[in-house]
């Protein structure tokens, strides 16, 4: 079954009542959403896992505006990158989001986020000590550079060269495994 | 909160949802809200002393069509606009159809009747007020369907807004037609349209500050 199919099927049973196949809707647009905000807001852990849930509750909320008729991922496309434009704007920054991108959205299937850990820890494992340390503070747990400029005894911007480093090394390794 | 037990408490809360129920929950909006813009017009303005000779009168059902299918257009537009990633498509194009249509008409009567009268034929006796008392008329109705877009998830809200006010115009119009004595093609589709496209842009205008979710 194609993507569409399988979630606009789960989308019907949800509307009709279906309890099991709104979780699990649900649960499929999370995936989904994770890496498409991941993707278009880089590493800020916090904001994309709230983006995630806001648009979760917005597609549950609204679920009353999607038109059988119609596909159902364009629809869910639509209310993410509202979401997305959304948080630019409260932040701030002004940018554009292709109205037809509803492909950059389902196209990347996330893996197991298992899977996603164990790949990032043998990754992590080949930097440095205090390197790795920031890395996990920084990208994994969410801190703030402030917050592990603090926590290290670091200054900010020798977190935040530390960092890119990091990301340069570990992407480096990514490419060479992929070739 | 762990995204996990969100979805779970999103899921204990799926009641059934019937998917065309916004639709009676519009229409329900304009008619209430059109009663309370009559209710205004026969209070504050009053209904026309000859409104049962007018009602003979193809004119006053021209001009009667014309405010109701301008009102049709907005509430199809609407029904649009409020859902996520819709475009209005080609049905933009139906209510600037509708004016040419009647200006059509307008132009026709206007070379029939004799020159001297029509310019009064075109400015009437209330071009001055017209546009503005309808767009009078329609803000009750434009909050009521601003209300009911609220509720639902418009991602262009400029265009969202702009057909609300169409709508609301489209109704405010056709409840002033109770009160108001000009019966010219001409004068309708100058004077009424302009009120009603006021409503439009002024829904458009307020758009993106009422309708965010």
């Amino acid at each position: 079954m194609t993507d569409e199919a399988r979630l606009k099927a789960l989308m019907l049973r949800g509307l009709a009542g279906d309890a099991a196949a709104h979780a699990a809707l649900l649960s499929a647009m999370s995936g989904y959403l994770r890496g498409y905000f991941s993707r278009r807001l880089g590493a800020g852990a916090a904001d994309v896992e709230d983006l995630v849930q806001d648009t979760l509750l917005a597609i549950h909320l609204r679920r009353a505006t999607y038109d059988p008729a119609q596909p159902f991922t364009p629809w869910a496309y639509a209310v993410a990158r509202y979401k997305l434009l959304d948080h630019f704007r409260r932040v701030g920054v002004r940018k554009t989001v292709p109205l037809e991108d509803a492909g950059d959205l389902f196209a990347h299937e996330n893996p197991e986020e298992g899977a996603v850990r164990r790949d990032v820890g043998k990754l992590l494992d080949a930097l440095p000590a205090r390197q790795r340390q920031l890395m996990r503070d920084v990208k994994l747990t969410g801190l703030s550079m402030e917050e592990a400029a603090a926590k290290s005894g670091m200054s900010v911007t020798a977190v935040k060269v530390s960092v890119h480093r990091g990301m340069k090394t570990m992407s480096g390794k990514v490419r060479d495994e992929d070739r | 909160m762990k995204t996990d037990d969100l979805i779970a408490a999103l899921a204990a809360d799926s009641a059934p949802v019937a998917p065309m129920a916004v639709r009676g929950r519009l229409a329900l909006a304009s008619l209430v809200s059109a009663a309370v813009a009559t209710a205004i017009v026969l209070l504050w303005l009053g209904m026309r002393p000859d409104i049962h000779i007018a009602m003979r009168t193809a004119a006053f059902w021209i001009k009667a069509g014309y405010t109701l299918s301008l009102a049709a257009c907005g509430f199809a537009l609407t029904l649009r606009m409020g859902r996520p990633g819709a475009r209005p498509g080609p049905a933009l194009a139906v209510a600037p159809a509708i004016f040419a249509a009647l200006a059509a008409l307008a132009a026709v009567e206007l070379l029939l009747a004799p020159a001297g009268q029509r310019q009064g034929d075109w400015l009437g006796q209330s071009w001055r007020v017209c546009p503005v008392l309808i767009l009078i008329v329609s803000a009750p109705v434009y909050l009521a369907v601003v209300w009911v877009l609220r509720g639902m998830a418009p991602t262009r809200l400029r265009l969202a807004g702009a057909a609300a006010g169409l709508l609301a115009g489209g109704v405010g119009a056709s409840v002033y037609g109770l009160h108001c004595p000009e019966m010219a093609a001409a004068f309708v589709v100058t004077w009424y349209s302009l009120g009603v496209a006021a409503c439009a842009a002024v829904g458009a205008l307020l758009g993106p500050r009422l309708l965010r979710w």
